[in-house]
């Protein structure tokens, strides 16, 4: 025993030593009293707390390494050995990439009128060769084809080719975008705009930038389906008012402020968001009362004007023209320079701060090439048409008003919307009845979907008649068009219907006997269907 | 028929290997003045004008000699034209030759060793993706920086809302309005992007092709606003997607379009499917579905849009996609959108796709543990910001065992690579049918707009009918279209419907029997073009756009090559046209970009981009190569890239390393050794 002990004593002398070092050293390092005095109060006497201190540490240390990667589910994850996972993989059966094709989805296709030549008043169409009124193309003031448009886009294509090559970045902005800028800023009447490539993605790319989680979007029922998947992607708390009531948007923005008080929560960013003209009826919006709500409630508002750009107004200034509105009142004010102008691409017009914002938060923006400058000198010179040429504009008025007057008094179909809308709407009178009724549900600002109002149709069918009734007046020389839905991705279904797009290029008694032709046309579908 | 681009009629089958007979240095003219060098071009070009005999068929417009320039800018009154090279090539045009390009968009070049065919090596295994790590002082002082600019970024903020409070209206709520953009977020934008705002958004002028006219701006307040003299500069453009160098004002393909807007007009002025279609449409679609060696194509107006809308209409709620990590804004916007579970895998590692492959087959979706519906693999053919290509042999492979579906989005590598300029496919020889869906636009090689989708007759029917855009986003324009069916149909080359003539397409391409008959990867058959649309024999036979594919190929191998040798780190494949130049300090970067375009006599415009579209610390140039480019302008970037790059301090690779002198002497070795 001694002799063991006297074989450990260097050994413990050693130990004891390097301990004495280790403390000096320790002592040494600045802040290490500090240290010692905490561990020395910790402990007190009391091995338990030390104990606790210790595991504390740890717990800490691992919170820290831990992975900070979103899987919670890694932990859950089933275990399999690799043969077992090789016989899943053998088993697993895909389904087929596209389902294919319905009856009905496949005669939809093929019913496309394909164009031979330019589209224009009077296309040809490449089937039969007949030269057709065009009630179908955006083509409000009469620009498609215009010859001078036609030489300054030549000139362009001369000086600067066809693709910009690269994103507004990087060495993509040339100097006929910037021009477009100023011109729809100057013509709108706002500090800046800024212009996209492509007119259905500017909207779904504005509303993102600008609406991040946890703000309010307040937005009509009846949206189109680029609103919609702005709003998607947004992840914004969205309340839905009825469509186009404002009497039900005001409640909404009441509620949302109760809601807010109610908890206490900070002031987020609000929106209202809406359209000028709908695509989906053709009603307008009451832009005066409109701009005092957002005003009183403080939202900041988008508006589209994707059809009414172009199309209302003295000369054509739009929504804002046509109520006498600055735009500048319009926070964002988007429009389509496709379809007002025609050319392609759009536009967002608004204070510079807002229009700055998105030149590095607008994703198709940032991540897509500049459109080619000789489109973006057809806007240009678009513009500079209407603003010469109020003419235009009247006459797109009067052939809306000689529109409206025969399909007004047609049997069978109903019109809806704006009077002073360019894009005329209609649908069946009477309703294509599905089996079952509709579930009632009270309006709802959460919801989408509008209060039920009457029994739900049957869309198919529906869209066949009006489809029969498109085919009958193209085969009469009246080239119009059903509304395209995406049936299924669209967050409300809305009753199918045919459109017709008055434009300036006709003359009222072409635009009168088109629509005697789809007079006829609806009165012989339908009565086929009756007899 | 030899191509008028590039005329060498004596010219032997290139020996690559051999010596080369004269180095490009010594060819550069020993003219003192402006004014004899141009005499002297005069005196080659009449000569060429009355010795060789100009394609006759040619459209008036598209003969323009080596002297006329197109651009409305006239090229004489620019200071500095003599001795940049952008106006006139360095190299005196001999007398045989006649290039029928303008010398700014389309750079002059005849010397065929300068030409490389982009093709993968099938004995050889797919390269993997080695990434160099730079030395720790460059990373720690990386971090620094940024650390430096947040502290004094913050510190501004502080200061500035006590003092300028008019700077920071948009950032605080005011008169019970939430702030539009909170300051958190704006915060990179406000305080580390604004220093460096000089080098973004360049306004330019002119076509975007061989070299570029920007704006000059200068800014006096911090780059809050920016004012504008007036003047413009001529640079060097390495910058812009014009791999094809079809960015032109000029030749078969302009011409083609100014027709298309005489006979179509500008727009379509509707949706697809609302009566915005024209015959056009259906010849551009059927033409892209060959060009690609699908069934069926579909054409989109913008080639964002391609992907966010119609990626929603491939899958669904129940469904899996499985993304690279550094895969395109635009599909991530499109995923989202479809509402599928999205897993992504490390960026082009294929042991991380299979195990993450192995993983989500056999557990289902989360949670209930159903098999997934389908699984869809999207991958790009080359990434935008890496240069890198993908490995697409394996993915196919892995493809047949777990049965998902793929979707290669081509926006870089369409045109761009392969012997026949087919993408990705056909560089790595892969039947295209083997991929479900092919998407690429035509921003990129083709020198338009937009994008198109490929696949089974079937899949593209269903997508015309359920994509987004058929009824709700306009049509693509008619000059657009002409673009991509003239550039494209110049790079298939056409086949006459009589095809007695097997001596021009003899050289690469397969002869298509018979007009309808169409053989992957073939010549377009003239049935399948508009038959008022007349191309210059050159552009018809194929052979300028063969040219220029391989133009393009010799570029981008000799920046990679000599930018390594130079001891620079950069990423991505040799054959790829994107070339990143790692700089990684983000003082330096905005300094590259400055120096490069202060360079005289020829100013070089480069795109830089740092966090957030790469990683914190890996800030980078991108150059993107183009067939437009001659050697002479890679050797101008890579002499100033050396210059540059020694007073940055960014040469930290860790190769073998060159001198600049015998990088460009020995650039034909040093292509083919790669």
């Amino acid at each position: 025993m001694s002799a063991g002990n006297a074989t450990l004593e260097p050994l413990l002398t050693w130990l004891t030593l390097i301990l004495a070092q280790l403390e000096r050293t320790f002592y040494k390092v600045p802040g290490s009293a500090v240290i010692a005095r905490y561990v020395r109060s910790s402990h007190q006497n009391d091995p338990g707390r030390t104990v606790l201190e210790l595991i504390l540490i740890v717990f800490a240390v691992r919170t820290l390494m831990q992975s900070r990667s979103r899987d919670k589910s890694e932990g859950k994850l089933i275990k399999f050995s690799e043969k077992e996972i090789d016989e899943l993989i053998d088993e697993w059966t895909p389904e087929p990439l596209s389902a294919p094709l319905t009856e009905w989805e496949q005669r939809d296709l093929a019913s496309v009128p394909v164009i031979a030549g330019p589209n224009g008043p009077k296309p040809k169409i490449l089937s039969t060769g007949k030269t057709v009124i065009n009630l179908a193309s955006y083509n409000f003031a009469g620009l498609a084809g215009n010859e001078h448009i036609k030489e300054r886009a030549i000139e362009t294509l001369r000086k600067y080719g066809l693709g910009s090559c690269g994103p507004p970045g990087f060495y993509g902005t040339v100097d006929v975008h910037l021009e477009l800028e100023r011109d729809i800023a100057d013509f709108l009447g706002t500090e800046s705009a800024i212009l996209y490539s492509q007119g259905f993605v500017t909207i779904s790319s504005v509303i993102p930038a600008f609406c991040k989680r946890g703000d309010i979007i307040v937005a009509d029922r009846a949206v189109n389906f680029a609103i919609q998947k702005g709003i998607q992607i947004s992840r914004s708390t969205v309340r839905w008012y009825d469509h186009n009531d404002l009497k039900s948007l005001e409640d909404v923005l009441i509620s949302v402020e109760k809601d807010r008080r109610k908890r206490g929560t900070p002031i987020t960013r609000r929106f209202i968001i809406t359209e000028g003209i709908f695509e989906r009826d053709g009603e307008i919006v009451d832009l005066p009362k409109l701009i005092e709500l957002k005003h009183k409630y403080k939202y900041r508002l988008i508006l589209d004007e994707s059809i009414s750009f172009g199309s209302v107004g003295r000369t054509g200034r739009g929504l804002t023209e046509l109520y006498n509105v600055p735009a500048s009142q319009v926070d964002m004010l988007v429009g389509s320079v496709a379809n007002g102008l025609c050319s392609a691409g759009g536009f967002c017009a608004g204070s510079t701060i807002v229009t700055e914002h998105q030149r590095i938060n607008g994703t198709s923006f940032v991540f897509s090439a500049s459109m080619p400058p000789l489109l973006a000198v057809a806007g240009s010179e678009g513009i500079s048409f209407l603003r010469n040429t109020p003419s235009a504009l009247t006459s797109l008025q009067e052939n809306v008003r000689a529109v409206r007057a025969v399909l007004e008094k047609t049997e069978g179909i109903a019109v809806v919307g704006h009077r002073a809308s360019p894009i005329v709407h209609f649908h069946l009178k009477i309703p294509c009845i599905a089996n079952g009724s509709a579930n009632g549900i009270a309006t709802n600002p959460t919801t989408v979907m509008p209060p039920p109002t009457g029994p739900s149709f049957d869309y198919e069918a529906e869209e066949k008649i009006l489809q029969d009734i498109v085919d009958d007046a193209l085969a009469n020389g009246v080239f119009i068009t059903r509304a395209k839905r995406l049936r299924g991705q669209e967050m409300v279904e809305t009753r199918p219907t045919v459109r017709i797009v008055v434009t300036a290029a006709l003359t009222k008694k072409e635009i009168e006997k088109a629509a005697g032709v789809v007079k006829g046309s609806v009165a012989k579908v339908l009565g086929k269907r009756k007899a | 028929m030899p191509s008028p681009i590039a005329l060498s009629p004596s010219s032997p089958p290139p020996s690559l290997f051999l010596k080369k007979k004269k180095s490009s240095l010594s060819q550069i003219p020993p003219f003192p003045t402006a004014a004899s060098y141009l005499s002297a071009l005069h005196e080659a070009d009449a000569r060429a004008r009355g010795q060789v005999v100009t394609p006759t068929s040619t459209p008036p417009l598209s003969i323009s000699s080596s002297l006329t320039s197109a651009s409305g800018d006239t090229v004489l009154n620019e200071p500095d034209a003599d001795r940049s090279g952008l106006t006139y090539p360095l190299t005196a045009p001999t007398s045989e030759q006649v290039f029928t390009t303008v010398h700014t968009e389309f750079g002059h070049c005849a010397n065929q060793d300068y030409r490389c065919v982009s093709q993968h090596d099938s004995e050889k295994p797919v390269a993997e993706h080695k990434i160099e790590e730079p030395p720790y002082y460059i990373l720690f002082t990386t971090y620094f920086s940024y650390l430096l600019l947040i502290i004094f970024g913050h510190l501004r903020d502080f200061f500035g809302k006590q003092f300028a409070k008019s700077y920071f209206t948009h950032l605080v709520p005011y008169n019970g309005y939430a702030p539009l953009n909170s300051d958190f977020d704006s915060f990179y934008t406000r305080r580390l992007k604004r220093r460096m705002d000089d080098c973004f958004s360049y306004p330019v002028t002119g076509v975007a092709g061989r070299t570029i006219l920007v704006y000059d701006r200068y800014s006096e307040d911090c780059n809050y606003t920016q004012m504008y003299p007036g003047t413009k500069t001529r640079a060097l453009n390495i910058s812009s997607y014009n791999y094809l160098g079809f960015a032109q004002t000029s030749g078969g393909c302009a011409d083609a379009v100014e027709e298309s807007i005489k006979r179509y007009g500008i727009s379509m002025s509707g949706t697809r499917r609302e009566g915005g279609t024209c015959d056009l449409h259906q010849t551009a679609e059927a033409l892209v579905a060959r060009f690609v060696g699908m069934e069926d194509a579909l054409i989109s107006s913008m080639g964002f849009a391609t992907n966010s809308t119609f990626i929603p209409a491939l899958v669904g709620k129940g469904c899996l996609v499985i993304s690279d990590e550094h895969n395109h804004a635009s599909i991530r916007v499109g995923v989202r959108q479809s509402g599928a579970h999205v897993r992504m895998f490390k960026h082009n590692d294929m042991d991380s796709l299979e195990a993450l492959l192995r993983e989500v087959i056999s557990q289902g979706q989360p949670r209930t543990h159903r098999p997934w519906k389908k699984i869809l693999v999207i991958v790009e053919g080359l990434y935008s910001m890496e240069g890198t290509m993908v490995n697409l042999p394996k993915v196919v492979e892995l493809k047949q065992k777990y049965k998902f579906y793929l979707f290669v989005d081509e926006a870089h590598s369409i045109g761009a690579l392969g012997p026949h300029g087919r993408g990705v496919t056909d560089y790595f020889n892969i039947p295209p049918r083997s991929i479900d869906v092919l998407m690429g636009t035509f921003t990129k090689s083709f020198g338009a707009a937009g994008g198109y989708i490929a696949g089974c007759k079937e899949l593209i029917n269903s997508l015309r009918l359920r994509g987004h855009s058929g009824p709700y986003a306009e049509a693509m324009t008619p000059p657009v279209l002409m673009q991509v069916v003239a550039s494209m149909a110049s790079i298939m080359g056409v086949a006459s419907p009589t095809s007695s003539n097997p001596k021009a397409s003899s050289q690469a391409l397969t002869v298509a029997p018979q007009a309808d008959e169409y053989i992957h990867p073939g010549m377009a058959p003239a049935s399948s073009l508009p038959t008022w649309l007349s191309l210059p024999p050159s552009l018809s036979d194929g052979s300028e756009a063969r040219e220029r594919i391989r133009r393009l190929a010799f570029n981008s191998r000799y920046l990679h090559a000599g930018l390594n040798k130079l001891g620079f780190i950069t990423y991505g494949h040799p054959f790829s046209p994107i070339v990143p130049l790692l700089i990684f300090n983000p003082g330096k970067m905005a300094t590259f970009a400055r120096m490069m375009r202060a360079r005289r006599p020829t100013p070089i415009v480069v795109v830089v981009v740092a966090y957030p579209a790469t990683p914190l610390v890996t800030s980078r140039v991108r150059f993107c190569v183009s067939g437009a480019h001659t050697k002479d302008d890679i050797d101008i970037i890579l002499r100033a890239c050396d210059e540059v790059g020694d007073i940055l301090d960014l040469k930290h690779g860790h190769g073998e390393r060159w001198p600049l002198e015998e990088i460009m002497k020995r650039s034909v070795e040093l292509v083919n050794s790669l």
